[in-house]
């Protein structure tokens, strides 16, 4: 094995001893009488999700480390991916030992997890210090920027470590991407406009809308794994055309894992094939976390439910077919146990008609980015849903319905994350590259400008291979909330780190409308929101691990 | 109707290509490798033949290391029906090549060979013609546009001076231009079923052909940089540059 591969591994041990102790002290803060007190959660936030994001620090080297391996033993294990390794973990491991960023605010630290001083003295390895101490030097980092440098034009910035297969479809669809996508994304958001239609039944037929769908039901039922890929792919050239599957993901997770056989086969075709839109009709104007106390009714009335109440934010809310709709069938259960889960048909709507159905109406919510399927408030007020469109076809299982669609939700939004990095972080790199100065240089050659690009790369891949980790656990049939969590909360800080960054290394022009890294930048911002928060991932991330068996 | 497409693995089109520091060839180490362009074309013109209706089988042919397997794939995942691979580590040259291809002529009998006018990486610009002579059939290069009719092909070729229709009996050799068509992308469903698709594997001693380079590479240098420009001051300095500096006048 490389020795560089050895080292790092040597290095986790240490990581993992830090991870044992801080989930002792939080454990010990936050389970009374053998379980996990939600008062104390609430008060120990802070430490708490700190918690998480060390898990997330600690599973990201790890599989940093069997990427590495994975190359090693094919003899692909270059310079530029030794870098990558090397740099993340003297970062990482860096940041675990002093204070890891939560957002750019709140770090946690050692004292925040009830961590002594001395912890690092007693249980630190040499290599973990080492690592620490040598593995980010500024020669190293300024090698590293050469390297992404003159791999830029092929956009080779280190091997992801795919197969064959994988980097056919990789390939296939980088072309499409920068073909249709990437020549329009920044007019589409200028002008506010919806992704032509055109470009969205050009995806149908390269498979997108089916891609997890089993092929029972009209879809090509390949792995999570593929879909981050492609995800990924398709928003590096733009988040929305990254995030036209996601509705319908959700929709196909909901209908596998809750629907009824009629339901599954009228719908998942459609769904597969991209000829019926859904969106997700979820979060209402007093919360969109707080999923329990929602309030929008379901009143059951001979064949029909009507429908009464307010939800927001609903994305693709007019030009689709479907909706993901959760209401409140029983008003006398107040929490999550009252809503339940419907597929109601709608009709298309456009720009000028955007709700046409008798019983909703609504209007455009204007946002800073991931425009391209627009937003929308929506108000319905009698609307009528057959009784057949209930999911499962039972009153009360929409909240845990929901649930379990979430671990693929926040995969593959942890790929659109990574696409939306991988766009600011070229888009940067470019500008850097062509920017000249009066001596010939450009401003690459700076090194605060070569710095920045460094991290964005060396970040990125940590994320993917983390978000690759999830997605294989998925597909291996495991429960891997944890991971989902974990990759999507991680994937999108880096994100936004991104384009900060790229607008930066822009100057005053990143600041310009006409610039697309000012749309970069408004983009990436909603990753830390939607498809739950970074602090509600980082609250199931910790509940998880507090409360599964204790190590 | 069979059609045989030769594909070739080259360094991606938009690699900056590095000369190695041993100045005994082109960094290919750790280098994006992509399908030459120009092979792209001729799997896609293969591809609408077969779609017209005039072609059954297209069988994709790549000649050199394991990761052509990849290139092939590819030229299946776009719709060509099976592949051959012909394993080298050999640096194989275009006469060698075009044996190769004759060879398996002899076996496919295809009524059409598509390939690309050059790779891109040595812009060597000879397999085809070659390969005509080899096997005795008429050629049309640089095609930019095909038209099959009955047992003859109409090929338009981009020459110097503008263009050139030829009409050709089957089974004849055309190579691709770069206006013949625009290849299309794989779409999903077609990558899986690439999968299941055959590709045979081969030798170069199956068919008797020996790859040994008769060319030797003595050198491979960068061309030289150039050199930024200066602005005169009139015309008389630029006549006086002209004549003493440049000696061009
Ligand atoms: C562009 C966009 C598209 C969207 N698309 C859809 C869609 O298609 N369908 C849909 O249903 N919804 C959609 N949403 C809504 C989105 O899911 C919600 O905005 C999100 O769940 C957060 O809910 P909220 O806005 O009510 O914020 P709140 O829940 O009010 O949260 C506000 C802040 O408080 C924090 N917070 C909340 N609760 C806690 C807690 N317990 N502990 C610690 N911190 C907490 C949050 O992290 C956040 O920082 C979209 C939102 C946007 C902006």
């Amino acid at each position: 094995m490389h020795e560089l591969i050895s080292k790092c591994q040597k290095s986790l041990i240490t990581v993992d001893k830090y991870y044992d102790a801080a989930l002792q002290h939080v454990r010990g803060e936050l389970i009374v009488n053998g379980k996990l007190s939600r008062d104390n959660l609430d008060r120990e936030q802070h430490a708490a999700h700190g918690l998480s994001w060390v898990a997330a620090y600690r599973a990201t080297l790890k599989e940093m480390v069997n990427w590495a391996s994975n190359l090693d033993s094919t003899g692909t294990f270059n310079e530029t991916e030794q870098l990558i390794l090397q740099i993340t973990f003297s970062e990482y491991c860096a940041q675990i030992k002093s204070g890891i960023p939560m957002s750019q605010l709140e770090y946690v630290r050692p004292q925040d997890l009830g961590l002594k001083n001395g912890l690092f003295q007693e249980t630190g390895t040499e290599e973990f210090n080492d690592l620490i101490l040598n593995g980010n030097s500024t020669a190293d980092r300024m090698k590293l920027a050469q390297l992404l440098k003159d791999g830029f034009s092929s956009k080779n910035f280190g091997n992801c470590g795919l197969d064959e297969t994988t980097s056919i479809i990789q390939e296939q669809f980088r072309k499409f991407v920068e073909d249709d996508v990437t020549p329009n994304a920044h007019e589409w958001h200028l002008k506010d406009n919806l992704i032509p239609m055109s470009v969205i039944e050009k995806m149908s037929e390269l498979g997108v809308f089916g891609l997890t769908i089993p092929e029972e039901y009209g879809g090509l039922g390949m792995t999570r794994f593929v879909d981050c890929v492609v995800t990924e792919e398709l928003a590096r050239g733009y988040i929305g055309i990254g995030s036209l599957g996601t509705r319908g993901d959700i929709a196909a997770e909901l209908l596998i894992t809750g629907g009824t056989e009629e339901q599954k086969n009228k719908y998942l075709p459609k769904i597969a094939s991209g000829e019926m839109l859904p969106c997700a009709v979820l979060t209402e104007p007093h919360s969109g976390s707080d999923m329990g106390s929602f309030k929008t009714r379901a009143v059951a009335n001979g064949e029909h439910y009507t429908i009464t109440g307010n939800k927001t934010w609903v994305t693709h809310g007019a030009r689709s077919d479907v909706m993901m709709l959760l209401a409140r069938t029983n008003p006398d259960e107040k929490g999550y146990k009252g809503l339940s889960m419907f597929l109601a048909e709608k009709q298309r709507g456009d720009d000028d008609n955007m709700f046409p159905d008798e019983g909703i109406s609504g209007g455009e919510i204007e946002v800073l980015g991931y425009r391209g399927m627009k937003e929308y408030e929506m108000a319905f007020d009698g609307f009528q849903v057959k009784k057949e469109n209930l999911l499962g076809e039972k009153e009360g299982n929409g909240f845990k319905q929901m649930m379990e669609t979430f671990e693929a939700a926040r995969i593959q939004t942890a790929a659109r994350a990574l696409g939306v990095a991988q766009s600011a972080f070229e888009t940067a790199m470019q500008y850097a590259i062509d920017r000249l100065d009066t001596n010939g240089g450009s401003l690459y050659d700076k090194p605060r400008n070569a710095s920045k690009i460094v991290s964005m790369a060396t970040e990125i891949m940590a994320a993917r291979q983390l978000t690759y980790y999830a997605a294989r656990e998925k597909d291996k049939g495991h429960r891997c909330d944890l991971e989902a969590g974990m990759a999507k909360m991680l994937a999108a800080r880096v994100a936004w780190a991104c384009a900060d960054n790229g607008v930066q290394i822009h100057g005053g022009n990143g600041f310009a409308l006409e610039y697309p890294i000012s749309r970069i930048l408004c983009d990436s911002r909603i990753l830390n929101i939607f498809e739950g928060t970074a602090e509600i991932q980082a609250d199931i991330v910790t509940r998880r691990l507090v409360s599964t068996n204790p190590a | 109707m069979k059609i045989l497409v030769p594909v070739k693995r080259v360094i991606d089109p938009y690699v900056n290509i590095r000369v190695k520091s041993d100045q005994t060839g082109v960094e290919t180490e750790n280098v994006k490798m992509s399908m030459n362009p120009f092979c792209e074309i001729a799997v896609e013109e293969a591809i609408r033949l077969k779609e017209a209706g005039k072609a059954e089988e297209i069988i994709a042919v790549s000649i050199g290391n394991q990761s052509c397997q990849e290139t092939i794939r590819t030229a299946l995942a776009m719709g060509a029906d099976r592949g051959i691979h012909v394993l080298t580590e050999e640096k194989v040259e275009p006469i060698s090549i075009a044996k190769i291809l004759a060879k398996i002529c002899e076996s496919e009998s295809p009524g059409l060979v598509i390939s690309g006018k050059q790779a891109i990486d040595g812009d060597n610009n000879q397999t085809g013609q070659m390969l005509a002579a080899l096997t005795d059939m008429p050629q049309g290069t640089f095609a930019s546009k095909v038209e099959i009719d009955g047992d003859k092909v109409k090929v338009t070729r981009e020459i110097d001076g503008g263009l050139q229709t030829v009409n050709l009996n089957m089974p004849a050799i055309i190579t691709t231009d770069l206006r013949l068509n625009e290849p299309r992308y794989a779409s999903l469903p077609n990558i899986m079923k690439a999968k299941k698709k055959p590709i045979d594997q081969k030798s170069p001693e199956d068919y008797g052909v020996d790859v040994t380079p008769r060319v030797s590479i003595l050198k491979v240098i960068e061309p030289p940089k150039r050199q930024a420009g200066i602005k005169v001051e009139n015309v008389g300095d630029l006549v006086e540059k002209l004549k003493n500096e440049a000696g061009v006048i």
